[in-house]
């Protein structure tokens, strides 16, 4: 590059710098420390901890319209992500990892090797070795390996993609849970659909950007912090759709207050407010009136689009939905409907995976089977609903619970438990994913014989996370942002995209 | 006011540009100013390879004692005096891109170069950044003369503040507002100084006030008024990271509330700042300390405890710990101190082992991050609380200093207590749910490191569902000699025990062992042992009273007491070793180090003793830089809008530049010296002045010229916090309680919300007036705060924030609109309006209007209420049903539903309006 080029450089990109602290408003914080004194989402590209930062402008973040539709760093594969979790941990060895030897060394007691130096969250002296408790074949051209719980799922298995040798270093559900989804283990980190939602805004103006959806009647273990938009502004934390009472909190109008009263009192609000405008001429003012008339729209669309009335029989039929329930097939179909509408991140949550053998829900032959019947075929349905929409090429549906479980059988505290169930797993746990520019019919990572732990293509959770971000238009060390002085990022220092698994 | 524009001033600025330009011609010769020329280039183009973090070919620029070390060539890089022979300056200008720095990145601007070489040969001189040197004296600017030319400020400023904004404003050529009519000050600061409405009685003498004084007897008022302490309690609980549960998974429930009440009395009685912070940091180490001053320690109790299955103690402890110190750095010294857990800091100059060093301060404090939140304050009901004094009267007199104050403290705290999570080497037994030492018939395990110099009882915490449980405590292992034998009986719930040691001495481990015939099953838990005390004999045996001493004694010990927990430090046998993390990962200690504090700032004061007390006089010290800049800055911030420097939690060079650096110091100086670290003082000054008087009118102009009224060119216009969009709809509707203080409630709020799995917790609804209390009061669940709060931008509380982000969305619209606590609000403010706005509908909204926003509503506005409340009526005449709906709980007969209905509409939207959601 010449003097002269590098000059028009410069001189571009200070006045882009200008044109950008001007458009800017109010001082929306720590960003301007970049001495940018702008909110452009380029002047967050910095990376962690000191190193070096670069400053490729991509879109203006603007407070007062902080949902306002951005560009990713780059072009990405996929618009939108749904993330099915299965809180509390499905078994691998009852799913996808399927391993003979260990049939063979069922009833065993395990060999010192597997035990010493480790720490479990309930096993205590020495287990029994559980074989695996289901049927496994190979299915589609790919022959992938699914077992018998999931009959549905194995008509699809040339579209997913698995990765069978993930790893954690947390072997407690919360902790695990916020690992996956905030890349931290203790609470206070932006969750990935935060991230996603302050760095591309969303697409439906009428509609939340990130949204949740809760099955299983219980929360996730680590509660709203999974969904939570820890140090990022709180307008990218996940709004919770429910299924009792209000769809979004207080989306409805309250009771007596019918369309035209509520239209007619915004209009109001809006009226009283330009009036205002005019005395003060604060541009805020301006801004609340759009947020007030994007409230009254959200109110017809919200409602809206989580009603799964109007949907044709054959879907209801094809995702196993019970209307009026608050299950996970209704949740899926929600979830298909909603990145439909342009919502940029669905995360779900279906409580009640947790296989220790504690009572008959919680064993492996039994509770655990009927949680896979419950969302094997609302899984298979939403592959074949993006799919047929021609939306699973842009869309990414990722499957997968906090960790996995282990080869041996549950001995809480030392003693038997009463069903067949498996403890905490950190070393080797399959998560699968599908669309959104990944590669089909593939399996990445490999366990050992018994399933224990990982011997090749072992991911963490941040190589999960560097890649949903990548397969987003996002390079992960280079998507930071500033808070208590250092450049944070979802992966911290660590995360790899896992080229191999994209197609 | 506003025409500035006059003719004089466009002399000035003339007169100006000509000294500019001299300006510009002289600075050749003019000495570089390390801070303020230099450090912002190395931060920008050299310090992300050459500093805190990397330090490529041995070259750092943190330090000058680096910078002008041997790099890896075994040569200096920097040659004070002589930028051609220095290796640094040569590298800015050559052509090889392999040698041309900054590496791979555009090169330097002949100016920056220039400003580099002139640096060097002036001799490399460091200078120290604003917020590391201490506070000096700062002279008030005079109302500007220039050229004879006296500037009408003059008359516009009422203190010393308005000076520092006058003289920045002409120096950019910026105008002023005229002060704001009374009606508008007065909602302005009312909310400002306690976080909601004022009462009608103080609007009417203010307005009616025709000696000039009345606002600053307004001020007076409010300042004096019980609900002051409530409104800055709200903003320091933020930065205390306050909540009402533990955090983590299980998040249970911690009572901690009475550190909010001794924020709020704190506050009332305008407790000087350096006071306020002594105790909160330090408390339980003031000679004889209070039940407050323990209380006030609770501040560093407000991080997580995580009270989950097989976690790691010392861990969490750890994270704690960590918690403290970089909360003390944020929130008290505006600094970010985080960074340095890992590395030595980029930007500013603190290093690694600085930040161990300043842990080692916390690290000795007894919490363990055990279940019950160890230690706790116990504080007695009823007659257990009257018979303390005479039994520490009666101590006093019969043991030494040492020992009375040691059972006295032992009676409050159960401190110093071995938790029995130091237990390890079981076998047939286990820490049960990392909360408590397990044993099962002949299960054993150890207690190590016991100090049993003189001490002749072993008091424990235990349970047991089992009688004729047989308990071995053996020295130094298994096999070792019996210390004591003992039965352990069947127990109803928890229970505290003692049993007399024989003499000892040394250190040992102790194993214990336990058996029970009677135990069925080899499976079942015999007993569960939480704590042991190992003490001296009880003082005064034989002497008059003892018996009744000793009986008082065992009784509060195990009385029921109602519990806050609090910072006790570590006696010298429990004393714990501070170590360098590498890298921040507490796994990998590095070498040991002392308690201490940064080398760049304030000296320890002489008399600090080497614990948390020392940590807290050095940081409250005059010379400490940074502890009254922040406090100044923030009190700004929540009056303007913005600090005078942008970023509270960050001072250091990465943070925003002060707008009015002197003025920050002259508030910094005056806070410490003239008002004696008074906060009531020193926010007073700020709302007097002229300054925050403005009215926040803004126009084209001065939107582009100053658009973000970092030069204060108006009054400010924010957006409430989420603590007072709550108080306010409750004192217009008329509904607020004023009752204080007390264990946190749980007013209105949708079902569903808190479903934590592992944990019965359940939201249960407040009765009566407890529904109605302000924001400050309102249960926080850290997993799953009050929703319409978070919606308004408050913080989960995981750990501590320094300021809100003010965001505006639809989310918030629809809490205002729909969330049943501001519809119950609207219908009772439409009842009031009702009732006190005479016959006319129009007299009503008038009324209404003017409620809640002390304006007289316009003709304009009038009418478009007017035409809601006929759209509404219209609505609700035609369905009475609807009406009935709308009003819920209000009594209403069939007859008049449909006006108070369609009152209420009215209300709501009053009640949403921007002017009421904003402070003008």
């Amino acid at each position: 590059m010449t003097q002269k080029e590098l000059y028009t450089q410069r001189l571009v990109k200070e006045a882009n710098e200008t044109m950008m602290s001007y458009q800017t408003r109010r001082h929306f914080i720590k960003e301007s420390a970049m001495g940018l004194g702008s909110l452009a989402l380029g002047a967050l590209l910095g990376s962690s901890c000191g190193s070096k930062t670069t400053t490729a402008a991509a879109s203006v973040f603007d407070p007062a319209n902080p949902l306002a539709s951005r560009s990713p760093q780059f072009a990405g594969k996929a618009k939108s992500v749904i993330y099915l979790h299965m809180a509390g941990a499905p078994s691998q060895l009852e799913l996808f990892d399927y391993k003979p030897e260990l049939a063979k060394l069922h009833g065993q007691d395990c060999p010192q090797s597997l035990l010493e130096g480790k720490r479990f969250a309930f096993i205590r002296g020495v287990p029994k070795m559980l074989g695996p408790q289901a049927a496994f074949k190979q299915h589609g051209h790919s022959g992938a390996w699914i077992s018998e719980n999931l009959p549905h799922l194995t008509t699809v298995a040339d579209e997913v993609c698995f990765l069978k040798a993930v790893t954690t270093d947390q072997f407690n559900h919360a902790p695990a849970q916020l690992m996956m989804h905030t890349g931290s283990a203790r609470l206070g980190r932006p969750s990935i659909g935060s991230w996603v939602t302050y760095g591309l805004g969303s697409d439906n103006q009428n509609l939340p950007g990130f949204v949740v959806l809760t099955s299983g009647g219980r929360f996730p273990d680590a509660g709203k912090s999974v969904w939570g938009s820890g140090f990022l502004p709180s307008v990218y934390q996940g709004v919770q759709c429910r299924s009792e009472g209000d769809p979004v909190l207080f989306v409805k109008d309250p009771k007596g207050m019918n369309r035209d009263l509520r239209k007619a009192s915004i209009d109001a609000i809006n009226e009283m407010n330009r009036i205002k405008y005019q005395e003060y001429k604060d541009p805020e003012i301006n801004s609340r009136i759009s947020q007030y008339e994007m409230a009254y729209r959200m109110q017809i669309s919200v409602p809206e689009v989580m009603d799964i009335s109007n949907e044709p029989d054959y879907i209801h039929e094809m995702y196993g939905t019970q209307p009026g329930k608050a299950c996970f097939a209704n949740n899926v179909l929600l979830a298909r409907k909603l990145v439909e509408k342009g919502v940029r991140f669905v995360q779900l949550f279906d409580w009640g995976w947790d296989s220790h053998g504690t009572d008959a829900n919680l064993a492996i032959d039994v509770g655990f089977i009927n949680k896979c019947r419950s969302v094997d075929r609302a899984c298979t349905a939403l592959l074949l609903d993006l799919k047929q929409r021609g939306l699973l090429d842009e869309t990414l549906v990722v499957w997968g619970g906090e960790f996995g479980r282990t080869p041996m059988m549950e001995n809480r505290e030392g003693k038997q438990n009463p069903f067949k169930g498996r403890d905490h797993h950190v070393e080797a746990f399959t998560i699968w994913m599908a669309g959104g520019g990944i590669k089909k019919g593939f399996s990445y990572g490999e366990t050992d014989e018994i399933g224990y732990s990982a011997v090749s293509g072992k991911v963490e959770p941040f190589d999960i996370q560097a890649t949903i971000l990548n397969q987003l238009g996002f390079d992960h060390e280079q998507f930071t942002y500033q808070f208590q002085g250092r450049f944070f990022r979802l992966t911290d220092v660590h995360g790899r995209v896992i080229n191999e698994v994209i197609g | 006011m506003k025409k500035l524009f006059s003719s004089r001033i466009v002399w000035i600025v003339a007169v100006l540009a000509v000294v500019v330009t001299v300006f510009t011609f002289s600075t050749r010769k003019q000495t570089v100013s390390f801070s303020a020329d230099v450090k912002p280039i190395l931060n920008k183009k050299c310090i992300s390879c050459h500093g805190g973090v990397k330090k490529q070919g041995g070259f750092s620029l943190l330090f000058r004692e680096e910078a002008l070390g041997k790099t890896e060539s075994g040569q200096p890089a920097i040659i004070p005096g002589d930028p051609d022979k220095s290796e640094m300056i040569k590298r800015l200008t050559v052509h090889d891109p392999e040698e041309r720095m900054p590496y791979k990145e555009a090169p330097l601007s002949d100016e920056e170069i220039d400003i580099l070489r002139r640096w060097v040969k002036q001799g490399a001189q460091w200078g120290e950044h604003w917020a590391y040197v201490p506070v000096k004296p700062v002279t008030v600017p005079k109302a500007s003369t220039f050229f004879g030319l006296i500037s009408n400020n003059n008359d516009w400023a009422k203190n010393e503040i308005d000076h520092f904004i006058a003289e920045k404003q002409e120096e950019l050529e910026l105008t002023h507002a005229e002060e704001a009519d009374k009606k508008t000050l007065f909602r302005r600061v009312s909310l400002d100084l306690i976080g909601m409405p004022a009462k009608d009685e103080w609007l009417q003498q203010y307005l009616a006030d025709k000696t000039g004084k009345g606002y600053e007897a307004l001020v007076d008022s409010l300042l004096s008024s019980p609900h002051y302490g409530e409104r800055w309690t709200s903003m320091w609980l933020d930065l205390a990271r306050y909540a009402d549960t533990k955090g983590y998974e299980a998040d249970q429930a911690r009572n901690i509330w009475k550190y909010r009440d001794w924020l709020i009395k704190a506050f009332n009685s305008d407790k000087p700042y350096n006071e306020f912070l002594i105790e909160q940091l330090a408390g339980d180490l003031l000679p004889d300390p209070t039940d407050a001053q323990y209380i006030a320690t609770a501040f560093h109790r407000n991080s997580m405890t995580n009270d989950e299955g097989g976690t790691d103690n010392e861990e969490f402890r750890t994270a704690a710990v960590m918690d403290r110190v970089n909360t003390t750095w944020e929130v008290l010294m505006g600094t970010t101190f985080s960074c340095v857990q890992c590395h030595s800091h980029p930007y500013d100059p603190f290093t690694h082992d600085e930040y161990y060093k300043f842990l080692a301060y916390f690290n000795n404090s007894r919490d363990e991050d055990t279940q019950a939140d160890y230690p706790l304050l116990r504080q007695f009901k009823g007659t257990d609380s009257s018979k303390l004094p005479e039994l520490k009267n009666w101590l006093n007199h019969h043991a030494s200093k040492e020992k009375a104050d040691g059972l006295y403290s032992f009676l409050r705290t159960w401190q110093p207590a071995i938790n029995s999570l130091q237990c390890d080497h079981y076998i047939n037994g286990a820490q049960v749910s990392s909360w408590f030492a397990g044993l099962r018939n002949n299960g054993s395990c150890r207690l190590p490191d016991v100090h049993l110099d003189q001490k002749t009882r072993l008091l424990y915490r235990y349970t047991s569902g089992f009688d004729g449980g047989v308990w071995t405590i053996r020295l130094d292992s298994l096999t070792g000699a019996v210390l004591k034998k003992t039965v352990l009986k069947k127990t109803n719930g928890w229970e505290i025990a003692q049993i007399d040691l024989p003499v000892n001495k040394g250190v040992h481990d102790l194993y214990f062992t336990y058996s029970n015939p009677q135990l069925n099953g080899k499976e079942n838990t015999g007993v569960l042992f939480d704590w042991f005390h190992f003490d001296e004999a009880f003082p005064g045996k034989g002497e008059p009273g003892y018996d009744s001493a000793y009986s008082a004694y065992w009784q509060l010990l195990r009385a029921p007491a109602e519990t806050t927990p609090v910072m006790v430090e570590s006696n010298s046998e429990q004393h714990r070793a501070t170590h360098i993390f590498e890298r921040g990962n507490w796994l990998v200690k590095g070498e040991e180090v002392e308690p201490g504090t940064p080398h760049i700032l304030n000296p320890i004061p002489a008399n600090a003793p080497n614990n948390r007390m020392g940590l807290a006089m050095w940081l409250t010290d005059k010379k400490n830089p940074l502890t009254a800049r922040t406090m100044v800055n923030r009190l700004w911030e929540q009056l303007f809008g913005n600090g005078i420097a942008e970023t509270l939690e960050d001072m250091g060079t990465q943070g925003i530049s002060p707008t009015h650096r002197e003025l920050l110091d002259w508030l910094a100086w005056t806070f410490m010296n003239e008002d004696g670290w008074s906060i009531k003082k020193t926010i007073k000054r700020m709302v007097l002045s002229a300054t925050y008087r403005q009215a926040s009118y803004a126009d084209k102009d001065i939107l582009e010229k100053d658009p973000f009224n970092r030069y204060l060119t108006r009054g400010p216009r924010v957006r409430l916090s989420a603590e007072q969009v709550r108080d306010q709809a409750l004192v217009i509707s008329g509904i607020m309680s004023p009752k204080m203080y007390g264990p946190s409630v749980m007013p209105y709020q949708p079902k569903g919300i808190w479903l934590s799995p592992w944990n019965g917790a359940d939201w249960k609804q407040s009765d009566g007036e407890d529904q109605y209390r302000r924001g400050v009061y309102i249960y926080w669940k850290r997993t799953a705060p009050y929703p319409s709060m978070m919606t308004f931008d408050a913080t989960g509380r995981e750990v501590c924030s320094s300021r809100r982000i003010r965001t505006n969305t639809p989310l918030q619209a629809l809490v205002t609109l729909n969330d049943e606590a501001y519809l119950e609000a609207a219908r009772h403010f439409a009842v009031r309006m009702q009732k006190e706005g005479g016959a006319k509908v129009s007299d009503r909204i008038r009324l209404g209007y003017e409620l809640a926003t002390y304006q007289t509503i316009s003709n304009e506005g009038l009418a478009v209420l007017e035409k809601l409340y006929e759209t509404s009526l219209d609505t609700y005449k035609k369905d009475t049903a609807a009406a009935c709906d709308m009003l819920e709980n209000i009594t209403a007969d069939q007859r008049t539903a449909p006006e108070i209905a369609a009152m209420t509409v009215v209300a709501s939207s009053i009640l949403n309006m921007d002017e009421l959601i904003t402070k003008n």
